[in-house]
């Protein structure tokens, strides 16, 4: 062999190294603060983050529990965790149930009148309704609380706290903190509210290895779920939570309001997934982002881009 | 029309059926119509790393030298620019003013200069602040719903 093509060979050897190193860093991905993006666009649509293997305590909620496809907040739910909706079942309202439900205008879900909603006869018409927000009355497009179970389904994270006498909710999106009691305390009848709660009144236990929750007491400018379908005085929100492996939580949940819903609503079941303690970070700080609908920037944005886009107005910028 | 480019119809097509169908709170895809898409050379006049969305001003001039300003919201949110290594020092970096780059957009279905910035360029082509894979969703598939 000439020393000409033994240079070759090993130009040749070198340059297949760097393909296969390359290969293999393309693989991984680049994810936030150098974390590698696991699971990215394969597997059962969420990062894989954990061996659902593992041995676990049922009773342990304890942790970052995220149904969002890439875990890291905002963008899509992923593949396995349901959408942004409670149910795909349509409700039953009772009169009062549907006017309060036509005089919700969401922002969310198919345009109405649009060629899309008419294209899908089979959603509920609550799911092919959506105005631009300039035109709705989403009380959250002013940052007011979203309430539940709104909240949960939203694609961010949430954090559940465990104490003692009680488990705080904390969700990343809105910066939401809701209390489920879990002292043993009767939840009031939805009658004897003297005050209504934007994050309601919630009382939890544990009955096998489920954790129910009941709570009631909901303002009622808080709305079920994005595409704007309404709760009255009377509602009653069951949840069961149940720890299925390592790193899946699922949910499911029964809405009773007699006042505007013929019969119980079944929403759809919901999963979220359990990220590290160290996953989300910002400025190399570990922790929920602060995702808070602050009216400072809302309004700022309200008036400078999401209005003007939906009215055609000139921006208004001071 | 100006030097902003309108996309070929195909292009836009694909695009809006990989559009994912429901975004935030916003209602981002109530607001905007990605089947009119289109790109222009620009200057960035203000960049902001906020939430809800980052939002981006940009001038456009066409060929007579008339100017429009632009205001624009960026499909991620900060969450997701940082998720995808963009932080507020680099994105800020990017955008600072006077800088030149290629948008394409997402017009308002009303009219106006309020946009949805879909993507992003530098004058060398690399693209700046993407959000990643999955900002402004993907939606998981629906499931066929029992009425």
């Amino acid at each position: 062999m000439t020393r000409t093509s033994k240079g070759c060979i090993a130009l040749l050897g070198v340059g297949l190294t760097m393909v296969v190193l390359s290969a293999q860093e393309r693989g991984r991905g680049a994810g936030p603060q150098g974390q590698p993006a696991q699971g990215r666009g394969r597997g059962p649509g969420y990062l894989k983050l954990f061996d659902s293997n593992m041995p676990y305590d049922a009773h342990d909620l304890a942790g970052i529990w995220s149904p969002n496809g890439n875990g890291f907040g905002g963008g899509g739910r992923c593949r396995d965790c349901g959408d942004r909706g409670y149910s795909f079942e349509f409700p039953e309202f009772t009169p009062a149930g549907k006017i309060a439900f036509d005089k919700n205008i969401p922002s969310y879900g198919r345009a109405k009148d649009s060629d899309d909603a008419k294209a899908h006869p089979e959603e509920h018409i609550g799911r092919r309704r959506a105005q631009p927000p300039a035109l709705g009355n989403d009380t959250y497009g002013t940052c007011n609380p979203m309430g539940m179970p709104r909240a949960i389904l939203y694609p961010d994270p949430v954090e559940f706290i465990v104490l003692p006498d009680r488990i705080y909710q904390h969700f990343e999106w809105g910066y939401g903190l809701r209390t489920i009691w879990t002292d043993g305390r009767t939840l009031p009848k939805p009658d004897d509210i003297d005050l209504a709660r934007w994050w309601g009144y919630a009382a939890g236990r544990w009955q096998g290895n489920t954790f129910v929750v009941d709570s009631t007491g909901y303002d009622e400018r808080t709305w079920i779920d994005y595409f704007g379908y309404p709760h009255s005085d009377q509602m009653v929100l069951h949840e069961e939570y149940t720890r299925t492996n390592f790193d899946t939580l699922e949910l499911k949940m029964t809405i009773t309001d007699p006042k505007y819903y013929a019969k119980p609503w079944v929403g759809e079941t919901k999963r979220m997934h359990l990220l590290p303690k160290d996953f989300i970070k910002s400025s190399g700080w570990p922790s929920l982002l602060e995702d808070l609908c602050a009216p400072a920037n809302e309004n700022e944005f309200n008036r400078v881009i999401r209005d003007p886009a939906g009215t055609g107005k000139p921006p208004v910028r001071r | 029309m100006n030097i902003k480019t309108v996309h070929a119809v195909a292009l836009a097509t694909a695009l809006l059926l990989a559009a994912p169908p429901l975004l935030a709170h916003h209602g981002t895809n109530i607001n905007y119509d990605r089947s009119k898409q289109w790109t222009a050379k620009a200057v960035v006049t203000e960049f902001k790393y906020v939430n809800p969305h980052a939002q981006l001003f940009f001038d456009v001039t066409d060929e007579k030298g008339n100017v429009t300003h632009w205001s624009g919201e960026l499909l991620p949110n900060p969450a997701q620019l940082l998720r995808n290594g963009w932080t507020r020092k680099r994105s800020t970096e990017a955008m600072q003013f006077g800088a030149k780059i290629v948008v394409t957009v997402a017009p308002s279905r009303a009219g106006g200069e309020a946009v949805l910035v879909l993507k992003i360029e530098n004058d060398k082509g690399e693209e700046l602040l993407a959000g990643g894979p999955n900002a402004g969703g993907p939606e998981p598939p629906r499931p066929t719903p029992t009425p």
